[in-house]
């Protein structure tokens, strides 16, 4: 009677063996490709940054059509835009004398500057976008009824974030288009009552768009405004898994 | 002293439906996964075949003409030519970001939650909430460059004569109409000054002035059009039987403020030429120069 032996191992076993059984790799990634539900469940939980995420959630919330993934598109955008802007900072200095020629320095003598630069504004779009159809994604599913009120709330203060943060970075390559973009939009701000003079002082350091306003709005585009961002992000996220996870229906 | 903590029905989690979920991986991550790199590859595809714009170097001396905000502020900028600055600008934004943050405090039951017109009538509320909104705004547009006293004019050859001109758009309400002169210098005191004999030792009243017909035209129209537009829609679909709770009225102000906030965009990025005035798209052009003697 033939007796069926386990196969012997094949060369790619073994490749796999030592690329991936090595001890270097065990030292960052204690288990393998988790298998189980058990490890998958385990994976999620004690990833850093698969932990935003339950471990199970309902079943209508994995159908794309129920949020076109909207919500986390944003925050992937908000990722990718802090990559291409740290790329970009390396290179650029907010002076009037420079900045405009570090621009330009950037899309001719950077190697892949274009490309970064092309992606921060590309996906800066996509961002204000995105976030604006994730909130109208939110609004027609009934998903800020209770006990979401106050992430809705959260995610209001997020969409006019995003618009700052994308209207910050529109000054900084300062051409014509910056320059006169931002003294209409500022302009506009500063026709509010009482208060309006006052805070497009404070918004441009002076009476019209020169240095002092370079210089806030790189600030505010660079570590102000994306700190608080981040902030209301972790607030929005964990409000999520307070409030249940997604809304569904009674 | 006795306080009581009165326990405030305050709405919990719902609770799980354990066999009715799903593991996150891989179903979940899976999808987030697909979509992430759709988005990646889209934006470096596009990120190399088009690049971001770069004008020449900023000059407070030369002023493009149109002169434009960012695209999603071209909404307001649009606001901006049919009223007071202020209003358009700032007021307006800042009153609808807090009606649209107290819509959850406003609208309070379960109803409709967690899917996609889930209640009666809500599609046929958003959509035609959401056509109201874009053909309302246009047509206010139109009125109020001119436009269809033009087209009426022009294609019809109907005209309303010297009578009717004031119709023609909302500030010629101000400028067509014999307003009697103290209609526009109104003195009024502000809140807090009493009437002072022209001899008292602060001097005499210092009275503030209300242009009356500008007051009209850049605040009290506009405010009304938007306030009471939405109002009589809202009505009308009530008294239709269409809106019956506080989510059917929000989904009608809702999907109407996006057709007009599409519209308002969509307006000030693509139908707004030289010196704001309204033309097709393909008649864009942008000069630049000091108003008036531009380079070309
Ligand atoms: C930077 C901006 C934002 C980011 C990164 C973000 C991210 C997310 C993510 C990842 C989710 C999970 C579900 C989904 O993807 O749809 C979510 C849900 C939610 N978001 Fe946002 N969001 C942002 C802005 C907003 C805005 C503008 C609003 C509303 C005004 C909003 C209100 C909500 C609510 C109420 C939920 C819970 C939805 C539910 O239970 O179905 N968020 N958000």
């Amino acid at each position: 009677m033939a007796v069926e032996h386990p196969a012997s191992p094949t060369i790619a076993d073994k490749i796999y063996d030592k690329l991936f059984h090595n001890y270097v790799w065990k030292s960052i990634f204690r288990t393998g490709y988790p298998n189980t539900p058990r490890n998958q469940m385990l994976v999620v939980a004690t990833n850093v940054f698969l932990h935003l995420h339950p471990t199970r959630i309902h079943r209508t919330h994995v159908k794309v059509t129920h949020t076109y993934c909207l919500g986390g598109l944003s925050f992937f955008m908000f990722l990718g835009l802090t990559v291409t802007g740290i790329l970009l900072m390396f290179y650029y200095v907010p002076s009037v004398d420079r900045a405009y020629l570090d621009i330009q320095n950037i899309q001719t003598n950077v190697q892949f500057g274009q490309l970064m630069r092309n992606l921060h504004r590309w996906m800066a779009h996509a961002m204000v976008i995105l976030v604006f159809l994730h909130m109208m994604r939110v609004f027609y599913t009934g998903a800020y009824k209770p006990p979401r009120e106050f992430n809705w709330v959260v995610g209001v203060v997020l969409l006019v974030l995003t618009f700052l943060l994308s209207f910050t970075g529109y000054l900084l390559p300062w051409d014509q288009l910056a320059f006169w973009a931002i003294t209409v939009g500022t302009n506009i701000a500063g026709s509010a009552p009482v208060l309006g003079p006052k805070s497009r002082f404070w918004l441009l350091g002076g009476l019209q768009v020169g240095p002092d306003a370079l210089i806030r709005f790189y600030t505010l585009h660079v570590i102000g405004l994306p700190l608080l961002a981040a902030i209301f992000m972790a607030v929005h996220f964990w409000r999520i898994r307070r409030d249940g996870g997604l809304a569904r229906p009674l | 002293m006795a306080t009581a903590v009165v326990a405030r029905p305050v709405a919990r989690p719902q609770a799980r439906a354990r066999d009715e979920e799903v593991l996150v991986w891989p179903d979940l991550v899976f999808i987030e996964f697909i979509a992430a790199l759709v988005f990646t590859i889209t934006l470096f595809a596009l990120a190399s075949v088009m690049n971001a714009p770069l004008l020449d170097q900023a000059n407070a001396d030369v002023t493009p003409n149109p002169s434009k905000a960012p695209w999603y502020l071209l909404n307001l900028q649009e606001l901006l030519l049919h009223m007071n600055a202020a209003m358009a600008g700032v007021i307006i934004p800042t009153i609808w970001l807090v009606i649209m943050g107290a819509f959850p405090y406003f609208d309070r039951d379960n109803d409709g939650q967690g899917a996609y017109f889930a209640t009666e009538n809500s599609v046929k509320i958003t959509v035609v909430a959401g056509v109201i909104g874009i053909v309302g705004t246009w047509a206010l547009i139109l009125w109020d460059s001119g436009k269809i006293a033009f087209f009426l004019n022009d294609w019809f050859g109907l005209s309303g004569g010297d009578r009717l001109r004031f119709l023609e758009n909302v500030r010629s309400f101000q400028s067509q109409v014999q307003w009697p002169d103290w209609a526009s210098d109104i003195p009024y005191l502000p809140f807090n000054l009493k009437i002072l004999a022209s001899d008292a030792p602060g001097g005499p009243t210092e009275f503030q002035h209300i242009d009356f017909p500008g007051f009209i035209v850049e605040i009290a129209i506009p405010m009304l059009a938007m306030v009471a537009l939405p109002t009589i829609m809202i009505y009308a679909m009530w008294r239709l039987g269409w809106v019956q709770t506080r989510r059917d009225a929000l989904l009608a102000l809702f999907s109407g403020f996006i057709g007009a906030y599409g519209v308002l965009t969509l307006a000030g990025t693509a139908f707004r030429g030289q010196g704001q005035e309204l033309v097709f798209p393909w008649e864009l052009k942008v000069s630049e120069g000091i108003p008036g003697q531009e380079a070309h």
